[in-house]
């Protein structure tokens, strides 16, 4: 059986068939999304159990899809994209069980997400460059979307920038990638081919990796092309915003390490220092941007910025070091660290979003007490909070680890990025003082804690955080069979 | 001539398109506009059959001054399923006008401009597709008889007079230069370079105006403004790819060292751009579609400044081609059922969801979005201008595509906001939803599916 073929489109067959069903009630659409997104989640698992090889890429799928100029459809995974593939596949369960309860057009909101989903698994798993970018665009335009449909009350604005931004930031991929099947002989747009080969030298690699670089770094996001991050978060739904951090984030550091890193290795070695420039500063600015808000949602959105700064770092470290276990281990942590980042940040999204509804404000100054009131709400954040500053024993601590014990070893200047801990710490135990700490407000007492559909969504991703902290090894083995034996050129 | 017996039959689609128009008037003359319709589809439909056979064939005709090459054969292909989806369109809204028939003619008559265009093998052959596609559109425009229309068309046509005489003026020196009117003979190593800059530059005058690339595209907004909308979808599409395809035709026999594709690539790049700032402040949409289409021709220049530089060039030119076709008449289609303004689309895309979510593929597609055509035809044109080391031109074109979304996006925000008034959305007629459909059909498929395009081209 087609496996990941079939994994891949069981949401785009989803929503096709909500399509069929727009006169039904929404709860059926609403039904028809968890059941899809549940079954994606098994094939994620089946891939999972399936394993990866101990070079290059396994459980290949492919056929002709237009040979005259070399694009094929070629599916597949490796250690780097297995595990972000079942990352988007329990992110999306979760957050359609979170959002059953959307009423306003129930049908449309699950096609989009639907496809969506089909778009992040398949930017995953796409191994041509010509499907790639048809699923990483895809998942723009559905995106737009749902910020421009459901989002809050500038939604109009926030998705047209969003769009446009990010539309400027993917077309230079699409030169890399022209250049790339100029370059390579036969010309083609084998991803593996390529990598196996980096079609490019010199100065044209150079611009090719260039290109690259600016398609990911707004992606990522790194500064300064991060802008249209925070505007976007606070405007998408909270589902919408789960998904841009969780999983859609993660294309821009995917990228730079199965486009720039392994297609363009020794422009990217050449240009390392940069890049790790962009990364440290990325990280430490997003955290300090993070501690002046009070907005609770853009305080979780820059903190991404903060956490994926650390993934750029691991990047550029891996590509500056000769020694390949020094790359491995720059690489387990980068790879890691997204997805932690995608189960830490998925589960305060949903917080932020779950304490919206109930309070209608994102306003930190507004809160307070909120523990004695939600304990259940309250002690989810804390936990998520704690894993997200990086506390030993949750899920971003052995991933940092593993970045910054590279960083030293390579470019011990660099470590000076550690310094963003301290700050994100800071401003989480802040935030946790100011929400959930003193006396509750008049206002809140009688907020509700979690209701059953929310604690359903919770409560997995919270255990996998642990999961993820605790024992990191049954993750991290998948990736670093891969890691280990990466060869770059 | 001996070569009669052979080279007729190599011409049997555009006696047929002939036949159309004149089967078309005749019909009118009868008062049957009905007949004139079905007459003129059919043989039109007839005429891309007949043209499938001649896909491998590259040759030329009356001594090489028209040529059946894989250009000439696609235009055919391209042009007359697009003519085809013109004249339901015009049937659906000009139905039951006076001469309505005159108007089939017409559209036949200015596409056999189009493909005498698409195959020039001779300057004389450019002249009289230029005229012949021009003489039809004028009196297209003028058809409403109403103010606009009188003064759209003679606008278009005072635009007309003076790019076609500068046109003829610059082929003069060509023709001076070569002592012949072949386009194969400016290949001749030797040939005084003044001559053929001016040559060429009054070419650039009159196929520019032709497929509307700045700053000879003035007339196109105001000319589709005042003409009816089907009429001005169809003046977008077909002479449109029949001077672009002409400029291909030329650009495969001008000498590579005279400098002529820094020239298109100039043009190009100040269509595109131009183009679409214009497009940003405009609400009347058939004035957006239209500068939209002014950008458009821009895009195909990027494959054209990379003839016979890359292979990719011809490849890009044709896909291009067909999926501009495809979904600029489906976007107009669209705006000719639901109204000539942006407020006219408040609220559409939420009464009509179909609908809506056509437009937003037409327009996405428009912009380059994958998986539909308009993507895998500008892949291909960036990879072109690539290839042929124009990489700063594509880079400019990937600009210019960021600005086209938000052109177009203006569009998609307009279906999906709620209408400041009552809803007045009109039901689409059958003949206008039949076009947005197949439309629509194309710019999925050859986005999906573009390998049986591209095979024989290869």
């Amino acid at each position: 059986m087609p496996l990941v073929t079939v994994t891949l489109f069981l949401p785009l067959a989803g929503a096709l068939a909500v399509m069929a069903l727009r006169r039904a009630p929404g709860a059926v659409a609403h039904g028809v999304a968890v059941c899809t997104s549940a079954l994606t989640l098994a094939g994620a698992l089946w891939m999972w159990s399936r394993g990866v090889a101990d070079t290059g890429f396994t459980q290949i799928e492919e056929v002709q899809w237009m040979p005259a100029i070399g694009a094929a459809y070629r599916v597949g995974v490796d250690g780097i994209s297995l595990p972000l593939v079942l990352l988007t596949a329990v992110l999306f369960l979760l957050t359609f069980v979170f959002s059953a309860g959307v009423r306003e057009r129930p049908h449309t909101y699950v096609v989009l997400m639907l496809l969506l989903e089909t778009a992040s698994i398949g930017t995953f798993t796409a191994l041509d460059a010509i499907l790639f970018y048809v699923f990483f665009e895809v998942s723009l335009v559905s995106m737009y979307f749902m910020i421009a449909g459901w989002g809050h009350e500038d939604r109009q604005r926030a998705a047209l920038m969003f769009f446009i931004y990010t539309l400027l930031g993917s077309l230079p991929l699409l030169l890399a990638i022209l250049g790339l099947y100029l370059g390579a002989d036969p010309h083609g747009f084998d991803m593996r081919a390529w990598i196996d080969q980096p079609p490019l030298a010199g100065g044209a690699a150079m611009l090719a990796l260039v290109a690259m670089l600016f398609t990911f770094a707004v992606k990522t996001p790194v500064f300064p092309f991060h802008t249209w991050l925070p505007a976007a978060h606070v405007q998408a739904p909270a589902a919408g915003s789960v998904i841009l951090a969780g999983v859609m984030l993660k294309f821009g550091t995917y990228g730079l390490v199965r486009f720039a890193l392994q297609m363009t290795p020794a422009a990217f070695h050449e240009a390392g220092l940069v890049v790790l420039a962009f990364g440290v500063v990325s990280a430490l600015y997003g955290a300090f941007a993070a501690l002046a808000q009070n907005d609770l949602k853009r305080l979780v959105a820059y903190t991404s910025v903060n956490h994926m700064g650390y993934v750029v770092v691991a990047v550029a470290i891996a590509a500056l070091t000769l020694d390949p276990a020094l790359r491995a281990v720059a690489l387990d942590g980068a790879v890691l660290q997204m997805v932690s980042h995608g189960l830490v940040t998925g589960a305060l999204f949903f917080l932020v979003g779950m304490l919206q509804d109930r309070a209608h404000t994102r306003d930190m100054d507004r809160f307070g007490g909120l523990l004695a009131v939600v304990p259940l709400l309250g002690w989810a954040f804390v936990l998520s909070a704690f894993a997200s500053l990086g506390l030993p024993g949750l899920a971003h601590f052995p991933a940092e680890f593993q970045i910054f014990l590279a960083t030293l070893r390579v470019e011990p200047v660099a470590v000076v990025v550690i310094l963003g801990i301290v700050v994100t710490a800071g401003l989480y135990l802040k935030a946790i003082r100011t929400v959930f700490l003193g006396e509750p407000g008049d206002a809140w007492r009688g907020m509700a804690d979690l209701s059953l559909r929310e604690k359903l969504t919770l409560a997995p991703l919270l255990a996998l955080i642990v999961a993820v902290g605790v024992a990191p090894s049954w993750v991290l083995d998948v990736i670093h069979r891969t890691t280990a034996t990466l060869g770059l050129g | 001539m001996i070569t009669m017996a052979r080279d007729l039959p190599l011409l049997w689609p555009e006696i047929l398109v002939l036949l159309a128009g004149a089967g078309a008037l005749a019909c009118e003359m009868l008062r049957l506009p009905r007949t004139a319709l079905a007459v003129a589809t059919a043989l039109l439909l007839a005429a891309t059959a007949l043209s499938l056979p001649l896909l491998s064939l590259d040759t030329t005709v009356f001594g090489g001054t028209f040529r059946v090459d894989a250009l000439s054969v696609w235009a055919k292909l391209i042009l007359l399923p697009a003519t085809v989806l013109a004249l339901l369109l015009a049937r659906a809204e000009l139905a039951g006008s006076d001469r309505e028939g005159t108007v089939y003619a017409l559209l036949c008559f200015t596409s056999f401009g189009a493909l005498v265009l698409a195959g020039s093998g001779d300057t004389m052959f450019l002249v009289l597709g230029v005229l012949l596609s021009g003489l039809g559109a004028f009196a297209l425009v003028a058809y409403p008889r109403d103010d606009a229309a009188t003064e759209a068309a003679m606008k278009f046509f005072v635009f007309a007079s003076v790019a076609g005489a500068v046109m003829v003026f610059g082929l003069s020196y060509w023709f001076g230069a070569t002592g012949t009117t072949l386009l194969d003979d400016l290949a001749t190593p030797g040939l005084p370079p003044a001559a053929i800059a001016i040559g060429l530059a009054g070419m650039i005058v009159g196929l520019g105006y032709k497929a509307s690339l700045a700053p000879f595209h003035f007339w196109a907004p105001d000319a589709y403004e005042g003409a009816p909308v089907s009429v001005a979808a169809y003046l977008s599409v077909v002479p449109k790819i029949g001077a672009l395809f002409a400029l291909a035709q030329v650009a495969r026999d001008l000498p590579p060292g005279s400098g002529w594709s820094g020239a298109v690539a100039a043009v190009a790049v100040l269509t595109m751009t131009w183009g679409y700032l214009a497009a940003l402040v405009q609400d009347n949409l058939v004035r957006l579609l239209a500068y939209s289409s002014i950008a458009q021709a821009g895009y195909f220049l990027l494959g054209i400044v990379a003839v016979g530089a890359s292979p990719l060039a011809l490849l890009s030119l044709v896909l291009f081609g067909a999926a501009y076709a495809a979904m600029n008449l489906g976007a107009f289609a669209i705006i000719q059922r639901s109204g000539r303004t942006l407020e006219s689309f408040a609220g559409l895309g939420r009464a009509r969801p179909a609908v809506g979510v056509a437009m937003v593929l037409f327009l996405l597609s428009l912009t380059g979005i994958p998986p539909l055509a308009g993507f895998v035809g500008k892949l291909l044109l960036f990879g072109a201008a690539i290839d042929a080391n124009h990489t700063w031109l594509a880079v400019i074109a990937i600009v210019n595509s960021v600005l086209s979304l938000a052109v177009y996006l203006r569009i998609v925000v307009a279906l999906y906001r709620q209408p400041a008034g009552a809803p007045g959305v009109p039901a689409g007629g059958a003949l206008v939803t039949l076009v947005w459909v197949a439309a629509l059909a194309a710019t999925l498929l050859i986005g999906l599916a573009a390998q049986p395009l591209l095979a024989p081209l290869v």
